[in-house]
């Protein structure tokens, strides 16, 4: 069932997709974890309540982090590159990473973090008045914040602002669809190449972020993927070559691939920052499979720019957050005139 | 025990102090005892239970749990005056199935008795909000009453404590107190099983909602394993005045049974093994399929054994006062 979303602010809004269950229970059809929530009980994302037997989100115009960043921090490196993105996040996740960043807001509920309200419309004013054509739904995991998204995707289309996803895809195919009508952009964190580590790592599954990768591509939306290198537990050359190549052959050589350096964090803080070698060596193999656009992020080197696959030269360089896209004129390489795939200014 | 058991020991050890010390060479389990009651007495009129039907109970299985001659030495035995003693209730489905307030006053009145002043009882669940809807006031006879969410910075600790599967922050009621008494209300539970005592406790962190997944296993066992918990936990008091035996952990009245009964342990395996055993014995009689059958029978149970909280065995727990009931 899809329902109709009203109000905003911090007032709880009804959650779209989801199911009435006998003796006021429901079944959450939003992502692949389809949680059955009793009448006062919350799902595993920690952000939507049954009241009554109805499914509220509880964080809908709530954010608890806004900032604007470069778009490359994101990162997305063939989208409106240089540009900057009105970022923002709820409180709250669908899954469980050990190594989170942010986990001081992702997991936890939206009454244990500081939020304003703020709605879709005053978003989209925000991001306008911070000289931002691109909002960005970040940090934590915005599909647990779904409604929100969308509304503010769509009240940002009527005035020219595009919305933008990083995500964990690990979202259901009926509301990423909807989605995807009023994205410009999507970033999947594909966490690893193995189900195990989904499981014992996030409290996730990898084959369900696999289907939403293929979606995403279907739908001809913009698609980036990171993929976190920590040390010993996704870092095999196997588990690289495998998911190069299911990339390639599944989605097709142009999607960017980003390899990012761990630091240690939250609940992995026994295993050391990943070697430079590391990632340069996951890079090679990506490309040596075909992957055209590898990238090494968290870590300053030549594995940042943009390389014409066709001549080898610079069409964007990069250090950290600042660019220089001299190298390319419109979508193509100043030098020998290739295509460089991607959403351009 | 292998190398990672033995650090895990030593955490432990530093969480708990001198007392735990001595289970890094040998775990201390406690007596796989769980006693009893079961009286009309027992059973809920206006959705409580009358206090002096419940404090009766409760001695009774206090003597027999502690082995001591004396309610009051029961009691002594178990606190000390000078502790503060924090109730942990179950509150979340509403009036109609909490922890019933005429037990939660026999059981203060019971640590009252053994020198443990009102203003160091603390009665608490997750939200002020489950508070209000079970009947529970904000302050009464000196007691507090107190949800989580009524200290500051929505009360739960900046740090997370990891231990095993679990990651968390947890309740700053649960950091104030020095002993928990841990007081469920019996319920089946359509993820986990059951919702007996050990589940209860996901009410003393921040994100239940994370550990949900393979109906619970191992996570409700690694809470309570959790030195936080462990150091703490005293004893359990299972409200079974009423018992929710399909449907839950909600409120359903068509699946509520007015079952009149009360039964308590300092084992929390083998308090929930019982109630799994009531629960699969009510379900039986009324032609219900086995949580077994519905593949979701509470293995945490077992993996709390594992883990030494105390016994899943039923043929080794040592049931009293509650003869016939699991027939």
């Amino acid at each position: 069932m899809t329902k109709k979303t009203t109000g905003s602010g911090a007032n709880p809004v009804e959650a779209r997709y989801y199911d009435r269950l006998p003796d006021k229970k429901i079944r959450c059809r939003l992502c692949p974890h389809e949680c059955r929530v009793a009448d006062l009980e919350r799902g595993s994302c920690g952000v939507r309540e049954n009241r009554d037997g109805t499914y509220y989100t509880l964080v809908y115009g709530n954010p608890c982090s806004m900032n604007v960043d470069p778009i490359e921090k994101k990162p997305m490196f063939h989208f409106h590159p240089g540009e900057t993105a009105f970022s923002l996040a709820t409180a709250g996740c669908n899954f469980v990473c050990r190594f989170c960043q942010n986990w001081e807001i992702s997991q936890k509920r939206p009454e244990q973090v500081k939020s304003v309200p703020l709605s879709p419309d005053q978003a989209i004013d925000a991001a306008l008045r911070s000289g931002c054509r691109v909002v960005a739904h970040t940090y934590t995991e915005p599909v647990v914040f779904y409604e929100y998204m969308l509304a503010c995707a769509e009240a940002g289309k009527k005035r020219g602002v595009t919305n933008i996803m990083i995500s964990n895809g690990f979202i259901q195919k009926d509301p990423m669809i909807e989605l995807c009508r009023h994205l410009g952009a999507v970033k999947i964190d594909l966490k690893a190449f193995t189900d195990k580590f989904y499981r014992e790592q996030c409290a996730g599954r990898l084959q369900p972020v696999l289907d939403t990768l293929v979606l995403i591509c279907r739908q001809k939306v913009w698609l980036e993927i990171v993929v976190l290198v920590i040390p010993t537990l996704n870092d095999s050359d196997k588990e690289i070559e495998q998911m190069s190549d299911w990339i390639v052959k599944e989605l097709g050589p142009d999607v960017p691939l980003h390899f990012s350096r761990f630091h240690p964090t939250f609940q992995i803080r026994n295993i050391p920052p990943t070697p430079p070698q590391t990632l340069m060596q996951a890079r090679k193999i990506a490309m040596d499979r075909g992957v055209k656009f590898v990238y090494v992020g968290n870590l300053i080197s030549d594995a940042e720019h943009t390389y014409c696959p066709h001549c080898g030269k610079t069409v964007i360089s990069r250090v950290m957050y600042s660019i220089d896209k001299s190298g390319l004129a419109g979508n193509r390489c100043r030098h020998c005139q290739t295509i460089i795939p991607g959403v351009f200014s | 025990m292998n190398r990672r058991q033995f650090s895990e020991k030593i955490v432990e050890a530093a969480f708990m102090g001198t007392a735990a010390v001595r289970n890094i060479f040998g775990s201390e389990k406690p007596d796989p005892v769980v006693a009893g009651s079961r009286s009309s007495k027992l059973v809920r009129v206006n959705d409580d239970v009358d206090a002096a039907a419940a404090r009766e109970a409760l001695d009774r299985g206090l003597i027999v749990v502690t082995g001591k001659s004396t309610t009051v030495a029961a009691w002594k035995s178990l606190f000390r005056e000078d502790e503060t003693v924090g109730i942990k209730l179950s509150c979340v489905p509403g009036i109609r199935l909490s922890t019933s307030r005429g037990l939660v006053a026999a059981i203060c009145a019971g640590l009252q008795s053994a020198g443990v002043k009102a203003q160091r009882i603390v009665v608490w669940d997750r939200t002020r909000r489950e508070l209000d809807r079970a009947g529970f006031p904000v302050n009464r006879d000196g007691i507090r009453y107190r949800g989580t969410d009524e200290y500051p910075g929505w009360g739960y600790s900046d740090q997370v404590e990891v231990f095993r599967t679990i990651g968390s922050c947890f309740s700053l009621i649960v950091k104030e107190v020095d002993a928990l008494i841990n007081v469920p209300v019996l319920k089946d539970h359509d993820i986990t099983g059951i919702s007996g005592g050990m589940k209860n406790l996901y009410g003393a962190i921040h994100n239940p909602n994370k550990y949900h997944g393979n109906n619970g296993d191992p996570y409700i066992a690694d809470l309570n394993t959790h030195p936080i918990i462990r150091g703490k936990l005293r004893l359990t008091i299972c409200d079974a005045s009423r018992v929710q035996i399909h449907h839950g952990p909600a409120f359903s009245g068509r699946w509520a049974r007015d079952w009149g009964g009360v039964f308590l342990s300092r084992d929390p395996a083998a308090l929930d093994r019982v109630g799994w055993e009531i629960i699969e014995t009510l379900r039986s009689r009324e032609k219900l399929p086995s949580l077994r059958d519905e593949d979701r029978q509470p293995r945490y149970i077992q993996s709390a054994a594992e883990s030494g909280l105390g016994t899943a065995d039923l043929a080794a727990i040592r049931l009293v006062g509650l003869k016939g009931v699991l027939e």
